[in-house]
């Protein structure tokens, strides 16, 4: 399997708090990717770092091919991330405009994830009419528009209601289906890593390391039965155990 | 507008004919509100006043106009260089801390007893506050917003235009209409002073040398109500135009 990313040696700290210190993870192309660790382990400073938000003190990292065009982070402030003072559609449009995409292209392409999303919206208002759940579909549209390679994605269920969280998880599966990017996924909820992930990376606590990384066997798509499934429960209580000792519960 | 908010000028109506009434100041010094408005409709209907009306807005808004065509721009600029607005803010702070109408005599100088020194006096005065909240308004941007944008891979240039500058545009129009407001008043007390033939200034100030009381009442009046329609104008334009104001 090729590498999409690979971090060698990393080295971060916040002051007198030390993140990294040789810290060390490859990510595989055209997988899923499930970061699951204790708070404070690194998670969303190692996917700022990567997208080069955050500088690091040492070590190195690679990412395949790595170009701002195809290249998506939806935020976990997702919704402060929106434009209010363009419409629902200009906001999604905004990543396609920067790359002078042509008109009907961006029509295309926003119409093909609307698809897939199901989101029902008024395309000429405003993205502060909606409600969280609209705007976090919004947010993953905009980020999707470009068709990424390599997407990260921070806790991107975590202000949704159970119902239209299980929604956006078997939608954003769809896109993964058909597109295949490289998706690293920051969650604290097991579930959500089982769900989704084909890799599951657990972490340590400070200085950071890559307690274990193993491979979850479910196949795709995984549906609501799957979540019911015993296989699904295996997975996620060895999960569970690790980061129990991960996190010294 | 609310129903409710009618109650502050029936209030102040009120209180104006109560006090006239009740004669707690001298008749001749406070003319009661009818008398004023009385005075006002006929100066309006004889056209005398319209002259100085057409002074005082035409000098007004040339002022704004200057203050907007270099504040607006140098704002922007300076917002995006917060570095070079730090180093230069002690500049912006302390003339816009300096009472504009203590500029008089060095504008009046540069730019003799002619309207030139009024307008350019206001146009300053106003500029400040538009450089000033314009800056703000670009160097308090969300981060998040700027960042998402670096991240899809957006030139400067086009985090500028797309971004920060309308980012900038709540801010930048709380400083437009602190600078009408603040050109209005400058205008004003400038027609008093230095020599001039029209304008509202000047009529309240004569009004008053020769003791035309009623007439200086519906002058005041008059300036207070162009003031207060200047403001609803600009908060118009606001409301319409940046519709998300105060929500995310």
């Amino acid at each position: 399997m090729d590498v999409a990313i690979d971090v060698r040696n990393l080295k971060k700290s916040f002051n007198s708090t030390e993140v990294f210190r040789d810290f060390s993870i490859s990510v595989d192309q055209g997988k899923i990717t499930a970061i699951f660790g204790p708070n404070g382990s690194g998670k969303s400073t190692l996917l700022n770092i990567l997208s080069g938000i955050v500088t690091k003190d040492g070590g190195s990292f690679h990412i395949d091919n790595f170009s701002h065009f195809e290249f998506s982070y939806i935020f976990q402030n997702y919704r402060e991330s929106l434009l209010p003072w363009r419409t629902n559609f200009e906001n999604v449009a905004l990543p396609l405009e920067i790359q002078s995409k042509s008109k009907v292209e961006i029509r295309r392409r926003i119409e093909e994830l609307q698809t897939i999303f199901e989101l029902k919206i008024d395309w000429d208002r405003y993205p502060y009419e909606l409600s969280g759940g609209q705007q976090q579909i919004l947010a993953f549209i905009r980020a999707l528009a470009t068709k990424p390679k390599v997407l990260f994605i921070d806790e991107p269920f975590s202000a949704l209601d159970y119902e239209n969280n299980l929604r956006l998880r078997e939608r954003l599966q769809k896109y993964y289906l058909a597109f295949k990017p490289t998706i690293l996924l920051i969650t604290h909820n097991i579930e959500e890593a089982v769900h989704l992930a084909e890799k599951i990376a657990v972490f340590s606590q400070r200085p950071t390391k890559v307690l274990e990384t193993f491979d979850n066997p479910l196949l795709y798509p995984r549906t609501i039965q799957s979540l019911k499934s015993p296989e699904f429960d295996q997975v996620k209580d060895r999960v569970l155990s690790l980061f129990q000792r991960a996190a010294n519960l | 507008m609310k129903r409710y908010t009618i109650i502050g000028p029936i209030l102040l109506i009120l209180l104006w004919a109560a006090i006239a009434q009740l004669q707690l100041i001298d008749k001749f010094f406070l003319p009661d509100p009818f008398t004023t408005v009385a005075r006002l409709v006929e100066l309006i209907s004889e056209g005398a006043i319209l002259d100085d009306i057409i002074a005082t807005l035409g000098r007004v808004l040339l002022a704004f106009l200057i203050s907007l065509a270099v504040g607006l721009p140098l704002g922007l600029l300076l917002g995006r260089a917060e570095k070079v607005y730090r180093s230069i803010e002690f500049i912006i702070d302390f003339f816009r801390s300096t009472p504009a109408t203590a500029l008089f005599p060095l504008f009046l100088l540069v730019f003799g007893v002619t309207d030139k020194s009024k307008i350019a006096v206001a146009a300053f005065a106003s500029m400040l506050i538009i450089i000033f909240n314009t800056a703000y308004g670009v160097m308090h941007a969300k981060k998040s917003r700027v960042l998402a944008a670096q991240i899809m891979g957006a030139t400067k240039a086009q985090i500028f235009r797309w971004i920060l500058f309308w980012e900038s545009l709540p801010q930048t129009f709380i400083g437009l209409r602190s600078a009408i407001s603040l050109s209005l008043v400058i205008i004003v007390v400038t027609e008093m002073f230095i020599g001039t033939n029209s304008g509202l200034g000047r009529r309240i100030i004569d009004s008053q040398i020769i003791y035309e009381i009623p007439t200086m009442y519906a002058a005041i009046l008059l300036t207070g109500i162009i003031g207060y329609l200047l403001n609803l104008l600009f908060l118009i334009v606001e409301k319409r135009f940046l519709h998300w104001s105060g929500k995310n």
